[in-house]
């Protein structure tokens, strides 16, 4: 067993834009999926019944299915459901938005509903009005609790981005099974797809574990 | 958008052994993670000191790599390694294995820190070991409260077992996957198989919820 390490030097520009690629998704996907995650969790929280129960649903069914089959599904029936023909990397994007909304939503959710009641009605004795209290008293609060988590989600959507390989996007798990598959070099390539992996998700890790030291809540 | 439903009816027993073997990955490699981190997490706490620095590399490790990355690479490489051959779902089992304990390992040291040392240094006063300590006073309320956040990983875990299609593990997704590939009907196929891991999951997450409201108590002090 001769093992070539020079091939992953040899396509190390490939692996740089696979990189991007996972970036550039996990960027987009939060980048949609924070207003969105918002939307759904106010829906769910101050809309009426029938439009709760939609938002409920839809957080529900996105938190009950593997990512992987949202992607094939996404690949498969969005294109028949929208009319649109969309490249695998805007579909990889879809699917992971609508998952990570749903995540985000929860997040979202949690985070205004563990702000006490009774700061809401103090602020309306005060005189504000609901939106004025949401805005003023809780949002500012409640951001303290959902930071940590989002960041964590990121974390998370950074390794999920992995899973949209499988339609053939071209990111960094994508681009290190092509080069395994061109050159035959299997253990050298999958061992550097996951130290490159290892490499930027280690430090997003312990960026987050700080960041959940230093705006810890107490109450 | 038409839905024929006759490609599921043809198709029932093909994808049928994929929920079996769904269930019985997410089972095995579910149990294994939970006795492997109680194990890791004992260890970090309790174990000798130079213990400490490997294992909280090995959890960050895990925190860091895709389950799909670990998986692949399990399948793939570790055979060349260490000269064994293994049958995709025995890979996918030490995969998720393996990643699955460094989240479960985490899930316990949490549990048992969120103990008042109080009661660590009264048992420790009254003259129990460090040993009959822990086993006694430390996880038994521990247990009970780390019983959502176990719940949330079996579901991660069901989760994690369709990724093992990228290795050919015949479990839903990839009979799924087969079956529409066959028949070209993606729609009805995939459709159906969102529904079954639909009633799959969300029994789990909530009856673990229910079980814990159920016993909740029995973790507070």
């Amino acid at each position: 067993m001769t093992l070539d390490w020079s091939v992953v030097w040899q396509h190390r520009d490939a692996l740089i834009a696979g990189t991007a690629t996972t970036f550039l998704l996990t960027i987009a996907t939060m980048a949609i999926a924070v207003p969105c995650g918002i939307l759904v969790a106010v829906l769910r929280l101050y809309a009426w019944r029938p439009v709760r129960a939609l938002a409920t649903g839809y957080v529900e069914l996105f938190r009950n299915l593997p990512l992987i089959l949202v992607v094939y599904w996404a690949f498969y029936v969005l294109p028949i459901l929208t009319g649109l023909g969309l490249s695998p990397l805007a579909t990889g994007l879809a699917a992971l938005s609508l998952n990570v909304t749903a995540y985000n939503a929860e997040t979202f959710r949690a985070g205004i509903n563990s702000i006490r009641r009774g700061q809401v009605e103090a602020a309306m004795a005060l005189g504000m009005t609901r939106a004025q209290a949401l805005r003023r008293v809780i949002v500012p609060q409640a951001l303290r609790r959902i930071l940590p988590v989002l960041a964590s989600t990121w974390v998370s959507l950074f390794k999920d981005t992995s899973l949209v390989s499988v339609i053939a996007v071209t990111e960094l798990a994508y681009v290190s099974m092509q080069v395994r598959a061109q050159t035959f070099r299997v253990l050298e390539m999958l061992t550097a797809m996951a130290v490159l992996y290892w490499l930027l998700g280690y430090p997003q890790a312990k960026l987050v574990d700080w960041m959940q030291r230093r705006i810890r809540v107490t109450e | 958008m038409e839905f024929d439903l006759a490609v599921i009816g043809d198709n029932w027993r093909f994808l049928a052994y994929g929920v079996w073997i769904t269930i019985l990955l997410s089972a095995v490699s579910g149990f294994a993670s939970l006795a492997a981190g109680l194990f890791i997490a004992l260890l970090r706490l309790y174990g000798p000191r130079w213990l400490r620095v490997p294992i909280v590399l090995y959890i960050d490790s895990m925190r860091a790599i895709p389950v799909l990355v670990v998986l692949v690479w399990t399948f793939f490489a570790l055979p060349i390694v260490a000269g064994v051959t293994m049958s995709p779902f025995t890979a996918a089992l030490i995969g998720l294995t393996i990643h699955l304990a460094a989240y479960a390992a985490e899930i316990v040291r949490a549990g048992i820190e969120s103990v008042r040392p109080g009661q660590t240094r009264a048992a420790l006063a009254l003259g129990m070991s460090r040993a009959q300590v822990v086993r006694r006073i430390l996880l038994p309320q521990a247990i009970v409260r780390m019983l959502p956040a176990f719940g949330s990983l079996l579901s991660i875990t069901i989760k994690d077992t369709a990724i093992a299609s990228v290795i050919a593990v015949p479990e839903l997704m990839r009979q799924s996957e087969t079956v529409a590939g066959q028949s070209f009907q993606p729609i009805e196929v995939f459709s159906f198989a969102m529904l079954l891991y639909f009633l799959m999951l969300f029994p789990v997450t909530r009856g673990v919820d229910r079980f814990y409201r159920r016993v909740a108590h029995l973790g507070r002090s």
